[in-house]
């Protein structure tokens, strides 16, 4: 298995005022291709912060972190973006839809961003919102759609630039438990089909589904054995 | 990898769309604005053409006229007409007019019978007809021969007709003129104008049907008895050269009259440029005067997109999480603000155009709309969106992902 992601001593801090407040202290992790990897912690434990990072959102303040062999704290913000475009799917707890713009043009926005034509952009959100299920759902606003509904549109969204890896953060966080158990069973699906899927939660339950977790706690990983 | 231009245009017209209330809110400045530019500027270009076809009207732009300077306060020594010998001498100085027509002007009253009328009587030679490019609808105008003779025959204008004789023919008739008997020869061609603009007379060339020709010479030594003529025009080859003649009649007249300016030579193509330069001025001032109310629009939008941006801001942070560059972001919400100012530009000149007509009945002047002031008005309003949508697209760009993506 080809390595995705490599991070050494990565440490994050937030100024606030005259006080610095740390919320990664020194992280080590390595990321497989085809790997299911949970992380998991408690609320301010950094999990967040640190799929930011890995998600190209958010830089950190010191350490390594290579991404598919690049180092990315050497790389310029305009090809972060990028890296956001075609290498990472992103998928949060509370959706992150464009609520005026139906569930295919939300699905199309990253291919926009990566200028493809209409005509391959329709073809390629079609193609995915068929996977999650939702091909009677085309032209229906987020709003239209239940909890379970959106978040699938959102993991379609996160697919259809096909990405190295798909971050979650917390993406049962909003639905009921059938929802909920629903998206993870699409996860699992995505993963045996070779997507390499990481997502931040406190739910063990969720981290069950893993094949790897990994416990953050104050900033700190605590284990990373592979289940 | 990049956002087109069209995508940003596609994107910013849904959300224009998408928020229709507020999209419409936002444009009224810049609706009143491009409004108030077409209905100003199609004011100007009436009044302008309206001015024009009045020059065109009383003899074209080649037409310069010599008459006496009202504001000149007399000095004993200096005569304020002109005497037959010095009308001459001048007539002789430029022959490079094409006509010039010397006149004498009275007021009298006329009488056929019972029915009376009263109206200006002009003493003049033939070329007045081709100065004025007036000729008479009946019978003939003052001839060369006329001149000579002395000869007692008139040339009326179509009212004097009307008030003497009504529906009857009135050529070869005898009519009294002041203490005159005088034959009349001609009924001059009844003139009108479209008098839109001014209070008063449907026609704006009522006065002259009002207006009676009597052959010059006949004036001098039958009727005021005096060598004194008053006023005298002159038709130059064409308007190009009538400034140049102007001046040569100016520094003449001056030299006849030491120096004294008894007299105001006017040249009609000087008096056109004069009016065009006038009405530069106009737009120019009118146009500052909407600019203001679009200048007030474009703050507006400013303030309205910076609360948007505010609003939107998840959105920004959606957008640049699924791979959005800064640039992305800066041309999406640039482009809006100028797509919304566009379209309040456009609705400004449909509604301007809507209600020229209007406009024009209340002032009573023809508004004339042109492209170019359409070209203008969309111009400009997309000018404001740019230099007002700069600021809230920088400050959309600037936004962190991830502080974007928490706001709620």
């Amino acid at each position: 298995m080809d390595r995705i992601i490599e991070i050494k001593n990565l440490k994050k801090e937030y100024k606030m005022g005259k006080v610095t407040v740390p919320a990664l202290n020194g992280v080590d992790i390595e990321i497989y291709e085809g790997e299911f990897l949970a992380i998991m912690g408690p609320s301010g434990s950094g999990k967040s912060t640190l799929m930011h990072i890995i998600g190209c959102l958010d830089t950190a303040s010191s350490g390594i972190y290579f991404f598919n062999n690049e180092e990315v704290s050497k790389i310029k913000k305009r090809k972060l973006a990028v890296i956001r475009n075609e290498q990472v799917g992103f998928v949060f707890q509370t959706f992150n839809l464009l609520p005026h713009l139906n569930i295919q043009k939300n699905v199309e926005l990253p291919l926009t961003y990566a200028g493809y034509s209409k005509k391959k952009r329709v073809a390629l959100a079609r193609k995915v919102l068929a996977e999650v299920g939702l091909s009677d759902r085309l032209k229906h606003k987020p709003s239209e759609l239940s909890g379970g509904q959106r978040q699938r549109v959102a993991i379609a969204r996160a697919l259809v630039n096909s990405p190295s890896v798909i971050l979650a953060d917390e993406p049962t966080g909003n639905l009921d438990t059938a929802s909920g158990s629903d998206i993870l069973t699409i996860f699992s699906d995505l993963n045996y089909k070779g997507n390499t899927i990481i997502i931040v939660t406190h739910d063990p339950a969720v981290a069950k589904r893993a094949n790897r977790v990994i416990n953050i706690v104050d900033g700190l990983i605590q284990n990373g054995d592979i289940s | 990898m990049a956002i087109s231009l069209k995508e940003s245009i596609i994107v910013g017209l849904s959300d224009f769309w998408s928020r229709k209330i507020r999209s419409l809110v936002t444009i009224v400045g810049i609706v009143l604005g491009t409004m108030s530019i077409i209905v100003v500027l199609s004011l100007v270009k009436g009044i302008n053409k309206k001015t024009l076809e009045w020059m065109m009207e009383r003899g074209g732009l080649s037409k310069i006229s010599v008459y006496r300077n009202w504001n000149y306060e007399k000095q004993a020594d200096v005569k304020n007409y002109f005497t037959l010998k010095e009308i001459n001498l001048i007539r002789s100085l430029v022959p490079e007019a094409k006509y010039f027509n010397p006149q004498i002007r009275e007021w009298v009253n006329y009488s056929y019978g019972e029915n009376t009328s009263r109206g200006s009587i002009y003493g003049v030679i033939p070329d007045f007809k081709k100065i004025e490019e007036w000729d008479v609808e009946a019978g003939r105008f003052i001839s060369g021969f006329d001149i000579k003779q002395n000869s007692d025959v008139i040339a009326i204008g179509t009212k004097v007709k009307e008030e003497l004789f009504g529906n009857k023919k009135a050529v070869g008739q005898f009519i009294t003129a002041g203490k005159r008997r005088v034959q009349i020869i001609g009924v001059m061609q009844h003139r009108f104008m479209d008098n839109s603009g001014n209070i008063g007379n449907d026609n704006a060339l009522a006065y002259l049907n009002r207006r009676t020709f009597v052959p010059l010479s006949t004036m001098i030594h039958k009727g005021t008895g005096e060598d004194r003529i008053s006023s005298f025009t002159v038709k130059a080859k064409d308007a190009e050269s009538a400034p140049e003649l102007r001046q040569k009649l100016e520094a003449i007249i001056l030299n006849l009259r030491f120096g004294e300016p008894v007299f105001t030579i006017e040249s009609a193509q000087e008096e056109a440029e004069k009016m065009a330069e006038n009405a530069k001025k106009f737009r120019i001032i009118f146009f500052l005067i909407s600019a203001i109310s679009l200048l007030v629009g474009g703050i507006v939008i400013m303030n309205i997109m910076l609360a948007s941006i505010q609003e939107r801001t998840r959105e920004i942070g959606i957008r640049l999480t699924v791979g959005a560059r800064r640039i992305d972001i800066f041309v999406q919400f640039l482009v809006q603000t100028i797509l919304v100012t566009t379209i309040g530009g456009i609705l400004g000149i449909v509604s301007g155009l809507s209600i020229l007509d209007i406009v024009s009945k209340y002032l009573n002047i023809k508004l004339i709309a042109g492209f170019s002031m359409m070209i203008i008005a969309i111009t400009v309003s997309a000018g404001i969106g740019f230099i007002f949508g700069i600021s809230p697209a920088i400050k959309a760009s600037k936004l962190d992902p991830v502080v974007a993506l928490r706001h709620e």
